[in-house]
């Protein structure tokens, strides 16, 4: 078959090693290696500094605390999509991911426009007064975070809950003794398993998190560490050793947590897609049953996508913003400043559509390769590949970016891509090909083994059953992880911040920079136009997976 | 089933072609720019700090009048820094525009810059604001005093001590002066004339004081009414917020407060030294210092009439010394930071 033999393996183990594994070493070596001598030095003076114990602290703290918070709204929120009559309505599941399409710097500067003294939620309730001073706290920042990613539990939680409807329910009813023990040795270990692998992922995703503790941590004075590698390179004093040294303990920590969440996984995991497609019943409720988790899911819209999104279009529409809200303080005047040719606004989108699509082309490709490589995965090449292709996922984007950074000043390289455009392709490619790799792998492994036997049968040249039948029939997979690929490289905050190159703005960097320096009203325009965007993007995902199958990411 | 192997790998050999034109096309155009060299002598990479608009208005007048294109890269004094420091293998930019004479003068101290002695238009200039040998130009300047917002302030504000009284509990903010070189030269400036610099500071930390990103998101939340004044607020965005009707005011304290150059000077890796010295030009000339009166900014040639602010004699200033500034300023900022972070 196509994508097997040693060359393949040395090829797309060459573009890996290149792209996603040197940054890393050269992190690694920079913090090491002084003079071409083996120095701890670095490593003693970062462990020596308490502020790094400080943030360290402070980042686990965030952790744990999303994990509840997740957890308070993605639980009763998968049990309400399942056990209630709500299950039927299958758009409230993209309405419920819209809070985790949204950029998460976005969101929490829409939450601090809304609750700061003097901000909408005062102006238009001004007894609520009091909330503000707890908004801006710890409880503020884990409520923001936790509403950005509980979509990702939620889902996780949900799929579990579904397939135990189905046929594992219905065998433990035949054959078992009491719901009690039913629950206790069925449900219970089946939901756990996955709760666990979820709020560890959870953990993971806070720890690399950058756009809330940027905007709302900075605020409150919560420093975690991607702000702190951050500030190491982008702040005066500039001391790029220790960026690299955090860089390095940051990536441990995540390998160290990867590790026990595969061990879990592996531990744990059962095949749950055994045949039996969960019967539809009509499910009846009690009025409060009904009443109360319409409540819950009004309250998690609201608080996740109304609010942040009320000041951000609120604020996009004010002509002064001292004003605050009034009538005849609104006007399309920053649009308008967007929209007119050559602006920095437009120009700066237009910038993050041609990256975001050059990366998405590209990680298709060079995820088709590898999904077609790695297969199942059985045997140690094909494991050792996935395991590398995926490693961008459990590590977070700022340690890549740092890496990056490093690897492509290095002085002994010939030629460099730094400063130009190719370097912001370039590190997208790394940071989002596991998202393609994911998709095409699970559309893939639809695939049954019959198609593969009657090509070989019936084939002609393999490159014609790849052209005519494999290809065609991964498609949905390959679209749909480009379009998710797009999506999240049209809101990628820091490496625009980090590695673009003179004259040249994203979106995102655009926005943020408006808010440092320039017009907020024309950031949050900027804002409203990428959101929507997004959101018709992933309209046209979710139609796109519905048009056949599914594909988990 | 070799011709087939040989085949797929064919395949894949195609489609890593296009992989890589798509990640390489930028590449390429990069490449041609290197061979084209000469040719390309008529580009010019400016790491300013300058005000957004201000920065791109003089882009647009020097590209017309010269010919030379201008890339920019636009940031905090704190962020061009940096850049400048993780870029030393590999030197980019050939000027630079920072928000502070200090961090300016560190450049030169440790022979980052190189000196143009004859640019045109410099005798004009303020002689306090720029070095002596040419290496670089105070082309402009803003005053710091205190924005506050007039409708939440019955009372303005007179002196810095006064945001210690108890009016002014909670309502209080100031850039953070490792992002904003005019927050540090107001640290350094300040602290240096006045004895009671730290123990008014201490006050103000008692008072709540806020530390609140960049200059602009610190007048910002003076301007939608979150506090109610910026210690330290750059003097040139209050006005032109003013201007737009924004409910914000900037007073000068009358016991002084610190004036802080904005200066351009030529890096010693400068690839395009001919375009680099009539960006410099540009910004001294009597068109160049309109520009920046236009953006609410001092100009650095006193003769150029300023714009609905205040002028440079009507500041009451504190008496700074500048010499050494930049390491001092360090030790300042790590000071700032141990009370404030």
């Amino acid at each position: 078959m196509i994508m097997e033999g040693r060359r393949t393996f040395g090829f797309l183990l060459t573009l890996v090693v290149t792209f996603a594994i040197a940054p890393l070493m050269a992190i690694a070596f920079y913090t090491f290696m002084k003079d071409g001598q083996l120095d701890v030095s670095q490593i003693n003076r970062m462990f020596a500094n308490e502020r790094m114990w400080h943030t360290l602290g402070n980042s686990v703290l965030l952790g744990v605390l999303v994990i509840v918070g997740t957890t308070i709204v993605a639980f009763p929120m998968a049990l309400i999509r399942t056990k209630t009559s709500l299950y039927k309505y299958d758009w409230l599941d993209i309405i419920l991911t819209i809070p985790f399409m949204t950029p998460p710097y976005i969101g929490s500067m829409g939450w601090i426009l809304f609750m700061q003294n003097n901000g909408f939620l005062q102006q238009l309730f001004p007894s609520a007064a009091w909330v503000t001073e707890s908004f801006f706290s710890l409880f503020g920042m884990v409520m923001i975070m936790s509403l950005h990613l509980f979509p990702f539990l939620y889902l996780m939680l949900k799929n579990t809950l579904l397939r135990i409807n189905g046929s594992f329910l219905d065998a433990a009813l035949i054959f078992g003794r009491s719901s009690w023990r039913n629950w206790t040795k069925i449900v219970l270990p089946l939901v756990v398993s996955s709760y666990v692998l979820g709020s560890l992922l959870i953990f993971i995703k806070t720890l690399a998190e950058f756009g809330t503790p940027a905007t709302f941590g900075s605020r409150i004075g919560f420093q975690v560490f991607t702000t702190e590698i951050h500030s190491y390179l982008s702040r005066w004093p500039v001391d790029i050793s220790m960026a690299t040294s955090l860089s390095l303990f940051l990536l441990s920590v995540c390998l160290v947590i990867w590790y026990f969440q595969n061990l879990i996984g592996r531990k744990y995991t059962y095949s749950v897609l055994s045949g039996k497609t969960p019967a539809i019943r009509e499910i009846k409720d009690q009025w409060y049953v009904k009443l109360g988790s319409w409540l819950f899911v009004g309250i998690v819209i609201l608080l996740s996508i109304g609010i942040p999104y009320f000041s951000i279009i609120v604020t996009s529409l004010q002509k002064v913003r001292g004003d605050g809200l009034q009538a005849g303080n609104f006007s399309f005047a920053s649009y308008q400043e967007v929209f007119t040719s050559g602006s920095a606004g437009l120009s700066a989108f237009l910038n993050s559509v041609v990256f975001s699509v050059i990366t998405a082309v590209v990680t298709a490709i060079i995820g088709l390769l590898i999904a077609l490589y790695i297969k199942k995965g059985e045997t140690k090449k094909q494991q050792i590949l996935d395991f590398f292709s995926l490693m961008p996922n459990i590590i977070p984007g700022i340690v890549f970016v740092v890496g990056l950074i490093m690897f492509w000043n290095a002085p002994w390289l010939p030629a460099t891509i730094y400063n130009t455009k190719a370097m912001v392709v370039v590190t997208y490619c790394v940071l989002f090909l596991p998202y393609s790799v994911q998709y095409i792998k699970s559309s893939l492994s639809q695939l049954d083994s019959s198609i593969f036997q009657s090509t070989a049968i019936f084939g002609r040249s393999s490159w014609a059953v790849y052209r005519h039948i494999i290809i065609p029939l991964l498609m949905q997979g390959i679209l749909a992880g480009m379009m998710m690929t797009f999506i999240i490289s049209m809101r990628e905050l820091v490496a625009g911040l980090l590695i673009l190159p003179p004259s040249v703005e994203t979106g995102a960097t655009f926005i943020y920079s408006q808010f440092e320096q320039g017009n907020v009203g024309v950031g949050m325009a900027v804002a409203v136009i990428t959101v929507a965007m997004t959101v018709i993007f992933m309209f046209l995902l979710d139609w796109l997976q519905k048009r056949g199958g599914h594909a988990d990411a | 089933m070799k011709q087939r192997g040989l085949k797929l790998f064919a395949t894949a050999g195609i489609l890593l072609t296009l992989a890589l034109a798509g990640c390489g096309n930028k590449e390429v155009e990069k490449n041609d720019k290197v061979s084209a060299k000469p040719k390309e002598e008529q580009t010019l990479t400016v790491y300013s700090a300058g005000p957004d608009g201000l920065a791109a208005n003089i882009q647009q007048a020097f590209e017309e009048k010269t010919g030379i294109k201008v890339e920019m890269f636009q940031g905090t004094t704190g962020k061009i820094l940096s850049r400048l420091e993780a870029e030393k293998n590999n030197p980019v930019a050939d000027v630079v525009v920072l928000a502070s004479v200090a961090s300016m003068d560190g450049l030169k101290e440790t022979d980052q810059l190189q000196s143009y002695k004859d640019a045109e238009g410099a005798k004009k200039i303020n002689s306090d604001w720029s070095n002596a040998e040419g290496y670089y130009y105070g082309y402009s300047a803003s005053a710091l005093g205190i924005a506050y917002n007039t409708k939440n302030t019955q009372q303005a504000p007179a002196e810095w001590a006064d945001l210690a009284k108890a009016e002014w509990q909670n309502k209080i903010n100031i850039p953070d002066p490792s992002l904003s070189g005019s927050a540090v030269d107001f640290l350094f400036g300040y602290t240096e004339a006045e004895k009671t610099a730290w123990t008014t500071m201490e006050k103000w930390k008692e008072n709540g004081l806020q530390v609140n990103g960049a200059n602009k998101e610190a007048l910002d939340a003076v301007i939608t009414g979150d506090k109610n004044a910026t210690i330290s607020g750059v003097d040139y965005m209050a006005y032109k917020a003013k201007a737009d009707g924004e409910p914000v005011e900037i007073i000068y304290p009358k016991n002084g407060t610190v004036v802080s150059p904005r200066a351009v000077g030529i890096l010693k890796d400068a690839k395009n030294v001919e375009s680099a010295k009539a960006y410099v030009d540009f910004l001294l000339s009597d068109e160049g210092q309109k520009l920046v009166a236009n953006a609410y900014l001092l100009p650095g040639n006193k003769d150029i009439p300023v714009k609905d602010r205040a002028a440079l004699d009507e500041i009451p200033q504190l008496n700074v010394n500048w010499k050494g500034a930049e390491a001092k300023q360090l030790e300042v900022l790590t000071k700032f930071n141990d009370i404030f972070r």
